[in-house]
């Protein structure tokens, strides 16, 4: 279908055109949203054409990419935010300080930290390196624009099988290894070079993210509160300040990108859609956003992100009551002959918005001038709720922001094909062979030790890194639970950093699996010694248009709504990424949880290895026979209905009674228990420690040996008290506490009824543990 | 002079990234650290009030991290401006025996400078060794256990007893220390006999092992060197990070005490209230 009617261009030195879109038919209106890379619906291109009817003229490109851009469901949420609100917004509590591009929440009385996670999953699969370093540069930015100091990285990953036959690999897809290889490298040039540890994370490995690999991306940030700014404009009489990199064609239509499904076409249409990093602008740019705002200088900031200046001109403004009128001839660029909607819609990177007063404009661009870091005055703050551009003094583009911001809302259908959900129910019926077992499960790609990629990022740059993300004597590495920092030069209080996520658990139940991934989140925070306080999530789904992946996406959403509310845990920022599919289907329903805690004296914080000969070894919390996804039934490639439900009560008894233990230093050893069982809590706690254990189950409840083994009961953590102490833990009959045996010897060697199930030398548990990434990278 | 009065300057460029901490060891043992960005030495773009000279100081500190990049020669680029500027001030501020600490990227620089390993004259003219991409091929940032060889000559460890292993964690990408094939085990001879080697890696025994107890695959297991002077001194590990035993890899275990990479700090400033 030809639309070249319907486009008349401009009589100007550069490329504008206006498009006709009143007298295009309808089909001639879902084309001109095809050819433009805008993906917006027909329903919505008429919005948009009966809008400019009434004002009795046509959209320039500039305005119609900007309205494609703020409509993307990246950019406003179109599918999600119903049920966002329903479950997650209303959390709050008064140490909540702001939900900006970041969260930011009160630390101490002085000092608040920023949080944020979010999703580069697209850009990740066509270019890996490039996504996974753009994707990191762009939640450093979200976290910096509150006026904070970046001070930690995570990055939970998810692929395919790295072992996964090339003949088995969809046309357009690149192999889980290439992909994985990538983004392991990019984040670590680019986490490395700008100078943040990379702290805690994750990977998990699955047939359905072959297609799709996911990357999620996570930034902490502390500041002192005078410090902490909105994203906001002060008022009429601000300039707009563009400081950072230079403005090219890179990350052009990335959120439209984003907004839909992969195919095998991505990597040739799409790759323009990939934004270049460079962390050596980024690194100064952090120094100079930060010197300039701790002087004063600054009203307001917000980064460049998704949608460029098109998004960011109009938000910064309509959050401070005002509008804006920008010229985009004043921007810096890499390559001439740029048409303005390409200026206006990239997203090339390393950049950030500024709103200063106008006498402080000259200081601003002094300091960014010394940092040999580009800032220029592009635009100054009006009274009225407009945005109005020029271009080579040709006004391009005249919108009123409560229409480019009013994007949809959809209440979109949820629904869920019965026949999916139930599965035939399976138990393994071998005979057990629990030694082997648990070297097969240590060695599985989800539970084995990732000390090839942790080792690769800087975890202790910034020398405030107090627990780490690997445990252990020296030599004998296991993985921690949580990290903990250390971000004030005078005080012993500790943030702690601990990732959550099981698509498994979602996957076969998501209400349960979204409680679940909290109730982790808890658990590992609460492993270190720290009092859950805050969470970001990060929620990568199908497509949101096909009412069962939508119906995953609710049912996960009210689980982790449920369980943060009951124990007021505020949700301050976070992310959703749908469209998570290629022709092969959706991904596993897949949240991501990174939570915060606060630590009050990080010298009482312990770490998983075991420590002394003779020390007892316990249980806390109830183990059920909760077999459904586990690590041990998917193994055996069995299935069961019973997933793992959380007891709230239990939750928040079982916190109360770790950390109480642990402030308290009655516990010198902690682990929480999740994939794989108490089996694999116990052995990574061995191989940290470099030691056996003598274990007895026989009171761990009426159950068969290999649900006491394997099964991943939530709110449970396996800790060694320290002699001459124990009577220091605190009791709670909701969260019950089992001693299970001592440290010692060179066997993890566990008993049952008086029976040995399993006896395997520490030396081997490690062997096992430690060599599954290295044999397949 | 007294502590107080110690001047150290922590110089950055964009890609400097250990600035902070590296501050913050001086500051706690109570001199006067202060963060340089390198345009403030050399006078561009910076205002009157900016503007530092180097003799100013009394500590020359070049911190970790990946000055511009580091996408040729790790140091390279900032070795070059450096050189290329305050080439004079810098043989100035060596030859009155003011302490130069490199870390990491700052012993990168420091080598690529030819401060280091300064067989003759205080600044080779082209470097004489180089700090190589680890035998391992990538960046690894992991625990690593230095032993003391040095005999007294250098000003950044007397503070630390002979033969004491210290915990200090490495983060490196290229930190194997290689000479010129040919001179290579005359250089080393000649750095024994001139007490220019300070650190070794060592396993937990005390024993120079391969990897991963030595990260990189440096000759002789040497990690960190100092010139002839001792006032000039390099090192990949990174004694900032361990400067409380709760930043220890596995303090958990060991909780008491002071950080192993303190002494290295303190040892300086000791020296230069007695000397300067």
């Amino acid at each position: 279908m030809s639309t070249e009617h319907l486009y008349s261009r401009r009589d100007v030195p550069f490329d504008m055109m206006d498009i006709d879109l009143g007298t295009a038919t309808d089909d001639e209106l879902v084309e001109i949203s095809r050819e433009s890379g805008i993906a917006l619906s027909l329903e919505e291109m008429h919005r948009v054409r009966d809008f400019f009817s009434a004002k009795g003229r046509n959209p320039t490109d500039v305005e119609l990419q900007s309205i494609g851009q703020a409509w993307s469901e990246h950019c406003c949420y179109k599918s999600s935010k119903v049920f966002l609100k329903e479950y997650v917004f209303g959390i709050n509590n008064p140490h909540v300080i702001d939900r900006g591009d970041a969260g930011v929440m009160e630390f101490d009385r002085d000092h608040a930290y920023a949080l944020r996670i979010e999703s580069h999953n697209h850009p990740s699969a066509v270019e890996p390196y490039g996504g996974a370093a753009t994707g990191i540069g762009g939640i450093i930015r979200d976290v910096l624009c509150m006026g904070a100091q970046p001070i930690a990285l995570v990055d939970p990953l998810y692929f395919g099988p790295l072992d996964l036959p090339f003949d088995r690999l969809p046309p357009g897809i690149k192999h889980p290894k290439y992909l994985f290889s990538g983004v392991v490298a990019g984040i670590r040039d680019y986490g490395n070079r700008v100078g943040l540890p990379t702290v805690s994370g994750g990977v998990w490995f699955d047939e359905s993210y072959i297609g799709n690999c996911l990357v999620n991306v996570g930034c902490i940030g502390i500041a002192e509160k005078r410090n902490i700014r909105r994203n906001a404009v002060r008022g009429p009489g601000d300039v707009l300040v563009l400081v950072g990199g230079r403005t090219g064609r890179d990350g052009i239509h990335g959120v439209t990108f984003a907004s839909a499904v992969l195919t095998k076409e991505s990597e040739t249409e799409s790759r323009g859609a990939v934004q270049l990093g460079d962390p050596i602008m980024k690194e100064p740019v952090i120094h100079a956003v930060l010197e300039a705002n701790e002087k004063g200088l600054v009203n307001g900031m917000k980064d460049l992100g998704g949608g460029g200046l098109s998004c960011v001109v109009g938000e910064i403004a309509l959050s401070g009551g005002c509008g804006a009128e920008v010229d985009l001839s004043k921007v810096p660029l890499k390559e001439e002959g740029l048409a303005p909607w390409e200026i206006w819609v990239s997203e090339s990177q390393e950049r950030m918005m500024l709103s200063v007063s106008a006498r402080n404009l000259d200081d601003v661009l002094h300091v960014f001038k010394v940092w040999d870091v580009p800032a220029i005055s592009v635009g100054k703050v009006i009274p009225e709720k407009v945005v109005r551009l020029r271009f080579q003094g040709e006004k391009v583009f005249d919108l009123e922001l409560d229409f480019l911001t009013a994007g949809p809302v959809y209440c979109r259908a949820c629904g869920v094909e019965e026949s999916k959900r139930a599965r035939r129910e399976r138990h393994p019926k071998a005979k057990p062979r629990y030694d082997k077992e648990l070297l097969r499960l240590l060695a599985t790609p989800d539970i084995c030790n990732k000390e090839w990629i942790i080792r690769q990022y800087d975890h202790e740059v910034r020398a405030s890194t107090v627990i780490k993300p690997l445990h252990g004597k020296l030599g004998h590495w296991s993985h921690g639970d949580a990290a903990v920092l250390k971000p004030i030069e005078d005080s012993f209080r500790g943030l702690a950093v601990a990732t959550a996520s099981n698509p498994h658990l979602v996957g076969a139940d998501p209400y349960k699996g979204g409680k679940g991934c909290v109730d982790e989140v808890c658990r590992n925070l609460a492993a270190v010694g720290a009092r859950p306080h805050s969470m970001t999530d990060c929620l990568n789904f199908g497509n949101p248009e096909k009412p069962d992946r939508l119906w995953y996406f609710r049912e996960a959403v009210k689980g982790i709504g449920e369980v943060a509310e009951a124990l007021n845990i505020p949700i301050p920022s976070g992310n959703v990424s749908f469209y998570n599919e290629a022709p092969g289907g959706a991904v596993l329903p897949t949240p991501t949880i990174l939570g915060c805690g606060i630590v009050t004296d990080i010298r009482k914080c312990v770490t998983s290895d075991l420590k002394n000969d003779g020390g007892a070894i316990a249980v806390i919390g109830a183990t059920r026979p909760e077999m459904g996804a586990s690590a041990y039934y998917r193994m055996w490639k069995c299935h069961s209905p019973k997933v793992p439900d959380v007891d709230i009560a239990s939750l928040r008894a079982g916190v109360d009674v770790v950390v109480g233990g642990i402030e308290r230093g009655a516990i010198v050893s902690c682990h929480d228990i999740s994939d794989g069982g108490l089996a694999v809590a116990l052995a990574e706690m061995c191989i940290g420690g470099d030691t056996g254990a003598e274990i007895d189950l026989s009171k761990v409840g009426k159950l068969k040996n290999d649900q006491k083994l394997f099964s991943e009961s939530n709110s449970r953590w396996v800790v060694e008290l320290r002699k001459g102490k124990e009577r220091l833990m605190p009791k709670d009959r909701r969260a019950p506490m089992v001693k299970l045996g001592t440290v010692g010897g060179d066997s993890l060697r566990v008993t049952s009824s008086g029976k040995t199930i399993l006896d395997i030398h520490a030396e081997k548990l490690a062997r096992s543990f430690g060599e599954t990434l290295w044999r397949l990278v | 002079m007294k502590i107080s009065k110690v001047k150290v300057c922590v110089l950055r460029i964009e890609g400097t990234n250990c600035e902070e901490e590296s501050y913050l060891s001086f500051n706690r043992l109570g001199a006067k650290p202060e963060k340089v960005h390198l345009k403030q030495l050399t006078g561009t773009d910076v205002s009157p009030e900016e503007r530092r000279s180097l003799s100013d100081y009394h500590v020359l500190m070049l911190p970790g991290g990946f000055s511009s990049g580091d996408y040729v020669r790790a140091g390279a680029i900032f070795a070059a401006r450096l050189k290329s500027r305050l080439s004079s001030d810098l043989v100035d501020f060596v030859r009155a025996g003011k302490p130069v600490l490199g870390v990491c990227n700052g012993f990168q620089i420091l080598v690529e400078m030819g401060l280091l390993p300064a067989m003759s004259g205080v600044m080779s003219d082209s470097p004489e060794a180089v700090l190589g991409t680890n035998d391992s091929g990538r960046f690894e940032c992991r625990p690593t256990l230095l032993k003391k060889v040095n005999r007294g000559r250098c000003v950044f460890t007397t503070r630390i007893p002979d033969e004491k292993i210290s915990v200090i964690p490495s983060a490196h990408a290229e930190g194997k220390l290689m000479f010129p094939i040919e001179r290579r085990d005359r250089i080393l001879k000649e750095l024994y006999e001139n007490d220019q080697v300070v650190f070794k890696y060592v396993d937990p025994e005390g024993n120079l092992a391969g990897y991963p107890w030595c990260p990189n695959g440096a000759a002789d297991n040497i990690a960190g060197i100092c010139n002839r002077d001792g006032n000039v001194f390099g090192l990949m590990p990174h004694p900032e990070r361990v400067f409380f035993r709760h930043t220890h890899p596995d303090w958990t275990r060991s909780p008491d005490g002071a950080g192993d990479g303190r002494p290295v700090f303190e040892s300086v400033l000791d020296y230069v209230s007695k000397k300067l």
